[in-house]
């Protein structure tokens, strides 16, 4: 092997404001991404809608992280081992865009967010490393 | 006998998929985003027309859960429908797939000592249908056949870059071995910079980008050496995506040639970026 694991997982967590899906991270929101995933026909979709709570109450989750979902908070929910491809299910069928739910993890409105965007991105430099402050 | 005639590379936004869906791709936003895939579309219709395309995409959790998780999948099926993704599946043509060659890849691949996931039914996402659409428009039927190559970006580790150049090698060995006379394309899609999680989210390098699109021209290999945390670090935790580009590089041989390119900032949260090499011997 090439690679030293304990030292490449160490430098996914190097990096500032992101959380990489690690087998870590896959662990602990192995429901929380299943739910989300059921999200994908339209009858689950109307059960959902119906009464979040309830059907909540159907996956094995932590009370944190059913109470991250009800909160559409995207950063605790990644926290808390979600992945955004699969929270994308979730987004969805709210009706948002990827800009729309992205912008909501920045701190940003999405008017900003998106002029960010229209500009050129939001640049690496000073973004790279936590420990390096680079 | 089969061969692999070009490669291709293009981003694959899904944002990209519901402005073709949404009839939006004149509007201001998107008009240059799409402009620079209008050369692709006629070279592809009049000059280039593949039989079939070996068609390198990952899966955005959407035919895959967190059950099933394989690093390199070859879908063998005859057919492949779009999947819903939370907002119903895209009105796209099913994909017709090319069960001979999947098969004869899938064995000579796995002989060649690349593990190979074979799938028999498998729903494909945007990761998929969105580069047919920008290559191919909006028609009734896709005017080729397509083997999809689903690779696990999502996650860690994803394949490393040197495997994914390696596995491109031996999927071109594979192809020439096919009796059959096929003109065989392969596509490498996803990327370019673009993180979609966290306060970081929204994060563009397009200085990294176009070094990168740079070095898949001609015969240069050093882009089969960038470690996972350069991509992460440089473009964005979704950016991972562009090792996926290295199985289409690699199957294209020592040396490429450069047809078109293509680079745009932004669709939606995402770098575009798109060329067209031809394998130069």
């Amino acid at each position: 092997m090439n690679e030293n694991i304990q030292e490449y997982l160490a430098e996914l967590e190097d990096i500032p404001g992101t959380r990489v899906y690690t087998a870590q991270r896959a662990r602990k929101g192995y429901w929380m991404n299943q739910f989300a995933m059921s999200l994908m026909n339209t009858a689950n979709r109307e059960r959902w809608r119906a009464d979040e709570r309830v059907y909540l109450a159907e996956w094995p989750m932590t009370e944190e992280q059913r109470q991250s979902i009800l909160d559409r908070d995207y950063n605790r929910m990644l926290e808390l081992g979600g992945n955004i491809y699969f929270l994308a299910k979730l987004f969805s069928t709210d009706g948002l865009s990827f800009v729309q739910a992205v912008s909501t993890m920045t701190g940003m409105s999405v008017e900003d967010y998106q002029a960010m965007m229209i500009a050129g991105g939001r640049s690496p430099n000073g973004m790279r490393s936590i420990k390096d402050g680079d | 006998m089969a061969r692999i005639s070009a490669g291709i590379a293009s981003s694959h936004v899904p944002a990209l998929g519901a402005a073709i869906d949404h009839v939006k791709t004149e509007e201001d936003y998107w008009k240059p985003a799409f402009a620079g895939y209008e050369w692709t579309k006629d070279w592809l219709r009049n000059t280039a027309r593949p039989d079939v395309v070996i068609l390198v995409y990952n899966d955005h959790a959407s035919a895959f859960d967190m059950n099933v998780i394989p690093t390199f999948a070859i879908g063998c099926a005859e057919k492949f429908n779009p999947c819903d993704e939370g907002w119903g599946p895209r009105p796209v043509p099913v994909v017709q797939g090319h069960a001979d060659l999947a098969w004869h890849l899938a064995q000579c691949l796995i002989l060649d000592e690349f593990d190979m996931t074979i799938m028999n039914k498998m729903d494909v996402d945007h990761g998929l249908t969105v580069p047919l659409s920008l290559m191919f428009g909006q028609p009734d039927a896709w005017p080729c056949k397509v083997v999809p190559l689903a690779v696990n970006v999502v996650t860690y580790p994803p394949p490393t870059g040197n495997r994914c150049w390696a596995l491109g090698e031996a999927i071109r060995r594979a192809v020439e071995n096919f009796p059959e006379d096929l003109n065989v394309q392969i596509w490498g899609t996803g990327g370019m910079s673009h993180q979609l999680q966290g306060p970081r989210a929204g994060l563009i390098n397009a200085e990294w980008d176009n070094r990168f699109l740079d070095r898949l021209i001609g015969d240069t290999d050093a882009l089969r050496h960038i470690p996972h945390i350069e991509y992460l670090r440089e473009t964005g935790s979704e950016g991972i995506e562009m090792v996926m580009w290295l199985i289409m590089r690699g199957a294209l041989g020592k040396k490429t040639r450069c047809l078109h390119r293509h680079y745009h900032v932004p669709a939606s949260n995402t770098a575009v970026g798109h060329l067209v090499l031809e394998p130069e011997e």
